[in-house]
């Protein structure tokens, strides 16, 4: 009896994807660099999200109970990006944590105003301010200490609400300076919130920067993690198969990894944590979706002693082409809810999961393998270098 | 069926059982609506029968919230540190240029060096000489004054916050909490959350230490201590107006103590042979024994070389009740060793001498640490060695040893055995863990709810649900039976890995889901390597039976080297990564596994069983 069976993919196809490889390099090569360069700072950069960069954190009490999907919504279109809320304490209070990409408390032309104006009253010796905290500006007087309240009175005239002017004991004997903490974007955020939420009598208790939850120590860190384990992969291919087999694994996965990134880099989305797990995902697919190729080779150039690794190549590739095409097909088809209904982060992640597994299938075929072949090339040029070297000179000798 | 076949039947049958009876815990958890989960309720409902109700699947900051904690790292506290530090080099330095001068010490309620010295000019050269780049110097009556440029400060300050942050971030991390979010904030503040509601108190207790672990050598032997006694024999110097601490008449103290404070003598064995009667300040709270060293002790004292230690006493008073005070020690001012070199710490039970029973601490040093221990303890011979944790004297034995790569520290008695235990276990944690540069208070401490709201939550929940329904029903249409297999696999694969989280108390986080699909994927890539191979064995005319063994044979290797080629990855990222790449690859790890199983184990079994007789049909 002959057996029979439905196959989205046809058996027996003879496609020739080595010889494509020429074409899939390049192009790969273009695409790569392309989002490399897209995501260099100087150029475009990634849009880094709070997880990495940092952001801005207020608390804001609500009279009345509100949704945090409609805050989320509100804070977005008011401006701020890669908005995140969180409700803070008992429920009953209606106090939400809103965190927001970095915003600038003040800006430089504000504080610049704001120092000529006390620096007309009050001779300042020095001044200081930091990005970072934004909202606060040190000075060291000439003369005299001035009253706190005039100094205040100093600032607000230039336009700047006043939190508080905190005295310095400073360290040098007998000098003493002020620090002045201002609320310019605190009072802004609030008149915004007031016009959405009218009812609920929005109140800003505070704005302050918050550092990166993945500190510049983690991401060495991480990153040392990821180079370790691509050299592990490297040297368990090697034994496994063959240490020519190896660098094509590599490859595939940092191709993977860069296109992945390229829909970060492209659409603009913010990169946190979640991006970074889908990068992992997307590579931990991608070597199981080669080596699966790889295994196939294996049995290949056991079977059919005598033909050339091109062809063993396309072979195995044509062999298990229903199999790589269906793995992806039903990964993909487990997004598919994620796809639709998700917002935010979830749709993000979904989708990027999507170009990472068709990034996947795409480089098994075209660049893991053929990679191999490119290696194997060389090498034998390279044998046959110094082989004809000796030749040459014999000739010359003649 | 050949006899192996029931073998592993039964295992499956095992696993699936012991899943099922794992995720008890996590079932309970999750039927209860959030706000309740992580109050008694959670523990009122949870079945006795089961397995540890603590072990259930947690899910992450982004996922359901938890707590938030704003923790102020006292940084003045580490620049007055600094600075003391600081005066102790100078002396040193200056010393060593032979430049002559009276005394180096904190001035300024700490923020500044005062040299003292009738040679003002040349110190001050000479200090700038070595230390310009940090320090600036101002004249003062009898001496100079140096202080630490507004940049040093302002880096160094960065400096602890930072260093805080780090501690913090290890001490989570060995308490074992997964995916905390810590940051810093810009006012010297360190913000935490950490999944889950649970237990607040032991967060802060444990966040809060700052474990300064110093070892200092008590000052036995200075005519000092003789001062310090007041009422009768005030003649000798001293302040004279403490009073003796009254006794029972069966020798016990007499609580509660004077509020002045009192004194008190213990016979010490001195490192000559010989004993004398030391005096030791006693009061009944720290608070009080504090205000009589300030006003009757602390001026005896040079504290350059000296400092008092302040250690905490149990006995058993009159009525039979425990009661505690507090007392002195008075130590040599120079820190001798300190908890940075201490390498390992857990906590035990002490095996040997008066303290047999009661927990205690016991310390590895490491290789540097253990070459000074050796050399204090032989310097220092019989004398005694204070353990000051936190400012608070824990013990003060004598030194009848050499020691050097390991330490116990005793602690203060009085207290339930599991209360000590516990303690000990904490103070292991944070020793190992690192000490805080300085100080922290906790100045917030709220519940927060999640980030990705849940509005986000319920949709991301439905939307992952569609999604394997799409899968599993694919796998159906396109191989039939052998689909259904494997939707058993897949399914029985989930709840495996599910079990195996909540055996291990871990936290799920959006990013955590995006390993468990992965893991997914790939147990479903085996079902269909398994499939499309036994498609290609009927193919080439071989009987279901047959067709079935060689695809189970010949996909073997296949499955077994693309799940370790990334099991290698995991694991490397699990030893190596830190924070939410760790979660992710424990995630990975558990379901490489899981999958392994179903696949080669799981679905071979049931297949071979539809395929028992050689005229079987399988529709794949």
């Amino acid at each position: 009896m002959q057996f029979k069976s439905f196959d989205i993919v046809p058996h027996g196809t003879k496609i020739d994807f080595v010889g494509k490889r020429h074409i899939a390099v390049v192009l790969s090569l273009i695409a790569n660099l392309a989002v490399i360069a897209w995501a260099i700072p100087a150029i475009h950069g990634l849009n880094l999200g709070v997880d990495f960069a940092g952001g801005t954190e207020m608390q804001v009490r609500f009279g009345q109970a509100v949704d945090p999907a409609t805050i989320r919504k509100a804070v977005e279109d008011l401006g701020f990006k890669d908005a995140a809320v969180q409700t803070y304490g008992p429920e009953s209070e209606h106090s939400y944590l809103i965190r927001v990409g970095r915003i600038a408390l003040m800006d430089e032309g504000e504080v610049k105003r704001v120092v000529d104006a006390v620096n007309a009253k009050f001779p300042v010796e020095s001044w200081n301010w930091n990005k970072d905290i934004g909202d606060k500006i040190d000075f060291q007087f000439k003369g005299a200490l001035p009253a706190q309240a005039a100094v205040q009175a100093a600032v607000e005239a230039a336009g700047v609400k006043v939190r508080e002017v905190r005295e310095e004991a400073g360290l040098t004997a007998g000098t003493r300076s002020y620090a002045v903490i201002t609320q310019g974007i605190q009072d802004k955020v609030e008149r915004e919130l007031a016009s959405r939420f009218a009812d609920a009598k929005p109140l800003v208790e505070r704005v302050e920067y918050v550092g990166p939850a993945v500190g510049r120590e983690l991401q060495i860190q991480g990153f040392k993690a990821i180079v370790y384990a691509m050299l592990l992969i490297v040297v368990y291919v090697g034994l496994r198969f063959d240490f020519r087999f190896s660098p094509g694994v590599v490859i595939a996965l940092i191709h993977d990894a860069i296109i992945t990134l390229g829909y970060f880099a492209f659409s603009g989305r913010e990169f946190n944590l979640t991006s970074i797990a889908v990068i992992l995902t997307v590579i931990g697919y991608s070597v199981n979706d080669t080596v699966v190729v790889y295994d196939r080779i294996r049995e290949n150039q056991g079977k059919y002693k005598g033909k050339s690794l091109a062809d063993l190549v396309n072979l195995s590739i044509n062999e298990v082409l229903g199999r790589t095409f269906l793995t992806s097909f039903a990964t993909a088809l487990s997004l598919v809810g994620l796809l639709v209904i998700g917002v935010g982060t979830i749709f993000d992640f979904a989708f990027a999961m999507l170009i990472g597994i068709i990034s996947g299938t795409y480089s098994t075929w075209f660049i893991a393998a053929p990679m191999t072949i490119w290696l194997e090339e060389r090498a034998a040029r390279k044998k046959a270098g110094p082989a004809a070297a000796p030749v040459q000179q014999a000739r010359a000798a003649k | 069926m050949e006899r192996s076949w029931y073998w592993r039947v039964g295992l499956i049958v095992a696993v699936a059982l012991l899943s099922l009876y794992q995720l008890v815990p996590s079932w309970f958890y999750f039927r209860l609506p959030p706000a309740e989960r992580n109050g008694d309720a959670y523990d009122k409902s949870v079945p006795r029968w089961g397995p540890n109700a603590a072990k259930h699947l947690n899910l992450g900051l982004d996922l359901q919230g938890g707590i938030h904690l704003a923790m102020g790292v006292d940084v003045d506290r580490a620049v007055k540190a600094k600075v003391a530090r600081r005066a102790d080099e100078i002396a040193e330095y200056l010393r060593n240029k032979s430049v002559p001068f009276a005394s180096a010490a904190p001035a300024d309620g700490g923020m500044r060096v005062e040299v003292k010295t009738d040679q003002p000019a040349q110190v001050k050269d000479t200090v700038l000489e070595g230390y310009g780049q940090e320090l600036f110097a101002s004249e003062v009556p009898g001496g100079v004054a140096f202080a630490f440029r507004e940049k040093v400060l302002s880096d160094f300050k960065a400096k602890a916050v930072e260093q805080a942050e780090k501690t913090i971030r290890n001490r989570v991390d060995k308490w074992g909490v997964s995916e905390p979010d810590i940051k810093r904030k810009s006012n010297n503040q360190i913000q935490i959350q950490l999944p889950g509601f649970k237990d607040p108190e032991k967060a802060k207790e444990l966040l809060g230490r700052t474990a300064q672990l110093e070892f200092k050598i008590a000052d036995d032997e200075n005519p000092v201590l003789d001062k310090l006694r007041g009422g009768t024999e005030a003649e000798a110097g001293g302040t004279g107006t403490l009073p003796v601490c009254p006794h029972n008449p069966d020798g016990t103290m007499k609580l509660p103590l004077p509020e002045t404070g009192c004194w008190s003598v213990e016979s010490i064995e001195l490192p000559s042979g010989g004993q004398r009667q030391a005096t030791e300040v006693l009061a009944n709270n720290r608070a009080e024994l504090e205000k009589a060293i300030k006003a009757k002790v602390a001026p005896l004292i040079d504290p350059t070389k000296n400092v008092i230690g302040i250690g905490e006493v149990t006995s058993t008073g009159e009525s039979g009740f425990r009661q505690t005070w507090y007392r002195t020690y008075l130590l040599r001012a120079k820190t001798e060793l300190t908890g940075d070199y201490i390498s390992d710490a857990r906590a035990s039970v002490d095996q040997s001498g008066a303290g047999q029973g009661k927990p205690v601490v016991l310390f590895q040093m490491s290789p540097e640490g253990a070459r000074l221990m050796e050399k204090l303890t032989t310097d220092n011979m019989h004398r005694r060695m204070a353990t000051v944790l936190d400012d608070k004297v824990e013990t003060a034995p004598y030194i009848q040893g050499r020691i050097s790569n390991s330490g116990q520290i005793t602690l203060g008695s009085g207290r339930s055995y599991q209360d000590m235990f516990a303690e000990a276990n904490d103070i292991a944690l944070v020793l190992k863990a690192g000490a805080l540069p300085a100080p922290v208070t906790i100045f917030e401490e709220r519940t927060v709810g999640a980030t990705l709201g849940p509005e986000l939550v319920r949709k991301g929940t439905v939307a992952a649900l569609v999604g394997l329904a799409a899968v599993l029903l694919f796998m159906v249409v396109y191989y039939r039976a052998s689909g259904f297999i494997a939707d058993v696999a897949l399914v029985l694969n989930g709840f495996l890995v599910l079990a195996i989280m909540s055996m291990i108390g871990s936290t799920l986080t959006l990013p955590g889901i995006a390993g468990f699909v992965l893991t997914l994927g790939m147990a479903v890539d085996a079902n269909v390597l398994i499939n499309e191979r036994i498609r290609e064995e009927l193919r080439g005319g071989r009987t279901v039976k047959q067709a079935v063994q060689q695809g189970y044979d010949k996909v073997f290797w296949t499955i077994v080297d693309s799940h370790v080629t990334t099991l290698v990855a995991g694991v490397v990222l699990m030893q190596y990564g830190s924070g939410p790449v760790r979660g992710f690859a424990v995630t990975l790890i558990i379901g490489l596994l899981a999958s392994l199983f179903t696949s080669i184990v799981v679905t071979r079994a049931i297949m071979e069983y539809f395929t028992r007789h050689e005229t079987a049909r399988l529709s794949v």
